[in-house]
């Protein structure tokens, strides 16, 4: 008895820690709930790089944490998937229009010299191997004439090489591509030998505007993409949407184990009441190991533990149904609820391991919605292994102690039903528990 | 006991009533692969295929089957050059006024350069001027069939190993029977999403192979309660009872546990189903009907195959002894 009383502060305790988890930290919801958007970006092999290698997507990756931090959103996430994808994750904005373009232009800054002219009389360029890379850093500046160009500053490899190409070329255009565009073609007057460029946006097109020679800017500092970068899957959901969702899948949820929990009582009378509160015990901890690890809350995933739920009064079930039974074979009260628990261990152990191992399986294979689903739906079972059968019995021997079963109804039993039913020889705890039974 | 459930002498009873349940979603599955130009069996959503669901909300309650409005928009979308879009009328049934109804619009894959999105939003305002989009979600193509793939590898690696875990918990046959029952519970669900999907266009998408392998695990929990009864009392009863004796009265003990288990869970998926988010509806609504079938075979399907099976192979009444 000391024992139990023991155990019953520590889940006293255990539940007071969950509480004060869940209200100093918020649940980590996912953007489904919250509104937001989740892009797939795929990087594409081009002629020089044909292979999609982990140093490549290493700094595909860093390039792309770089603009997605210009975007200025917070809790923007980027993560690698699988050999060549990435996944972005930017909270709260859901008009990504001019985000898209920026997250996923390669951002190729390149000059390219005078190679002829073609048989319509337009001019040929060709490459100079002097890039956007050689850029040390890009400013959004004035020209004399009021118009918005972008400064470029050269590092010390770029320096040289651009002070070669301005010597050789004097008198030459030195084109200025952007993005696989022809931002401008200057005139080189003069060699440029302290590194230091303008890009204007060329007088037939009457200039930059402002947001375009910013959005250069931002494009060249936040770093060229090593190779371009597709979007491959884009899932956008409004914040409007997301608060709805989570309304209801509250309100669902809630009402949902409301159902269960009147069942309990109405089926099992006072074992069905301490299932009950077992079962708001489990709630609580899976929350609180929920915002602790943190667990981030998705659609699927409130599916999921609601499912685990259903799965933790399964077991309750599965031990008062044996307990039943035993009462009914005329045990007494103490052993009968012993080997109620004994006897439906190897039941519960066993399906709760194909659902962990189904998890495992969905966890490795599936998408980000199916991840969250089984993760959510593992750490359920696994807690509720501990709620429904430590804390049950825990409480079941504290509420019923060692006596006699006075009064049958408290299990919904009938009086003339107990010693009625078949015999079964009595089996030791330890086996018991391994499915072996005498 | 009061009421006993006689499963292995109506043996055929339950045989038929599993083929009447599941030969129409069967034969659903080959019309649908035959006739789908995707030939899949089921009607696939854009997660498997490639394309994009934009969904608007407005605050006009429109019936989900007004066939007027659906023309009326899906021929404005036609002559915003927006190929094959397909038009869903949804009740969002929300606290929010600004969202009594979504409009939801399949096209194919919109790349970050086109814009289509801001045509069909055009489209929509002419005849709802307040409609705003709640969602966009979008795959492309390539990323559709490797996700086909994967899911195909997930389910097949599930089976696998559950059947891995009772051979090894339990026995080869068990195990074989429990595989049995967990295909006739997925076929079923399948075949009703195949039926759905030809008579109401419902498209299973990646959360549907989710339901699916709670399906699984669901229905494999329910015929390890019942297969561990049996294996119990093989070792009590063996002596004195056949095992057809033995496989009636442990589905008979474990009867109450799988309704009542089925009933809450149930309880919180119809729940969900009711008063859930649009998004998750055919989602909940796969597990409900995976947890209504998983336990009918539990309850006869897989304990009437493990008697047979053991039958067959004669040696009843010692087995487990």
């Amino acid at each position: 008895m000391k024992n139990k009383v023991i155990m019953f502060w520590v889940i006293v305790f255990l539940a007071i820690i969950s509480l004060v988890t869940i209200i100093r930290k918020p649940p980590t919801l996912g953007l489904d709930l919250m509104g937001g958007s989740r892009l797939t970006l795929e990087a594409q092999t081009t002629e020089t790089l044909a292979k999609i290698t982990p140093e490549v997507m290493g700094r595909l990756k860093f390039a792309i944490e770089n603009r997605i931090n210009k975007i200025g959103v917070a809790e923007t996430m980027v993560q690698q998937s699988g050999e060549k994808r990435l996944i972005v994750e930017i909270p709260n904005v859901s008009d990504l229009t001019e985000a898209k373009k920026f997250i996923g232009d390669t951002a190729e800054l390149e000059f390219k010299k005078e190679a002829g002219v073609d048989k319509d009389g337009n001019m040929k360029w060709e490459s100079t191997g002097l890039t956007g890379k050689d850029v040390e850093k890009a400013m959004l500046s004035t020209s004399s004439s009021g118009e918005w160009v972008v400064d470029l500053k050269f590092r010390d490899a770029g320096v040289k090489k651009f002070a070669q190409l301005t010597t050789d070329l004097v008198g030459q255009q030195l084109a200025i591509y952007f993005g696989g565009e022809l931002q401008s073609a200057p005139v080189i007057r003069q060699p440029i030998l302290n590194g230091n460029a303008q890009i204007s946006g060329g007088e037939s097109s009457g200039g930059f505007e402002h947001s375009e020679a910013q959005r250069m800017v931002d494009l060249l500092n936040a770093g060229a993409l090593p190779v371009p970068a597709e979007i491959v899957e884009e899932n956008i959901v409004g914040p409007t949407l997301g608060a709805d969702s989570l309304e209801k899948s509250k309100f669902a949820g809630m009402l949902g184990i409301g159902f269960v929990m009147i069942f309990m009582i109405l089926y099992y009378r006072v074992p069905g009441i301490i299932a009950d509160i077992a079962l708001l015990l489990y709630s609580l901890m899976l929350f609180a190991i929920f915002v602790s690890v943190p667990v981030t809350l998705t659609l699927a995933g409130i599916a999921g533990f609601i499912l685990s739920v259903g799965m933790a009064v399964d077991a309750n079930i599965l031990i008062f149904e044996r307990t039943k039974e035993e009462l009914r074979a005329g045990r007494n009260l103490y052993t009968a609820i012993n080997s109620g628990f004994d006897r439906a261990f190897t039941s519960i152990f066993d399906s709760n391991m194909t659902t962990i191992i189904t998890c495992i399986i969905l966890y490795c294979l599936g998408t980000s919605i199916v991840k969250g689903f089984a993760l959510t739906l593992a750490i359920g079972v696994s807690v509720s292994m501990f709620s429904a059968i430590t804390i049950t019995k825990n409480f079941m021997h504290l509420v019923f102690g060692t006596g006699e079963l006075k009064y049958p109804q408290m299990f919904g039993l009938k009086k003339e039903e107990i010693n009625t039913a078949y015999t079964a020889t009595e089996t030791k705890r330890e086996k018991a528990r391994f499915g072996i039974l005498e | 006991m009061k009421f006993k459930l006689n499963v292995v002498k109506y043996r055929w009873l339950w045989m038929i009533l599993s083929a009447c349940l599941l030969l129409p979603g069967i034969i659903a599955m080959i019309y649908s692969t035959i006739t789908y130009p995707t030939h899949t069996p089921l009607k696939v959503g854009i997660d498997f295929t490639g394309g994009t669901i934009s969904q608007f909300a407005i605050p006009e309650k429109v019936s989900v089957t007004d066939k007027n409005q659906l023309t009326i928009l899906r021929s404005g979308l036609e002559k915003a050059n927006i190929e094959n879009p397909y038009v869903q009328i949804l009740g969002a049934s929300s606290n929010d006024e600004s969202m009594e109804t979504i409009i939801s619009i399949r096209t194919k894959f919109i790349d970050k350069n086109s814009d289509d999105l801001n045509k069909i939003k055009g489209v929509i305002q002419t005849s709802f001027p307040e409609a705003q989009l709640v969602s966009v979600s979008s795959v492309g193509p390539t990323l559709g069939t490797e996700l086909l793939k994967n899911s195909m590898i997930a389910v097949t690696l599930a089976f696998l190993g559950i059947i891995a875990y009772l051979t090894i918990r339990f026995r080869f046959d068990y195990a074989l029977a429990a595989f049995l029952g967990l295909l006739h519970d997925t076929l079923f669900v399948l075949g009703v999403f195949s039926i759905l999907g030809l008579v109401f266009n419902v498209q299973v998408d990646g959360l549907f192979i989710t339901a699916i392998l709670t399906v699984i695990g669901f229905s494999i929990n329910d015929t390890i309660v019942t297969f561990d009864r049996i294996r119990e009392n093989i070792r009590y009863y063996s002596k004195k009872m056949s095992f057809s004796e033995i496989v009636d009265a442990s589905v008979n003990q474990t009867i109450a546990r799988s309704i009542n288990t089925s009933t809450t869970t149930g309880l919180t998926l119809l729940a969900l189903y009711v008063f859930g988010g649009v998004t998750t509806k055919d989602f909940v609504l796969a597990m409900l009907l995976g947890v209504i079938i998983g336990t009918y075979s539990s309850i006869f399907f897989c304990s009437m195959l493990l008697d047979w099976w053991n039958n067959r192979k004669k040696v009843s009444a010692t087995v487990g002894a």
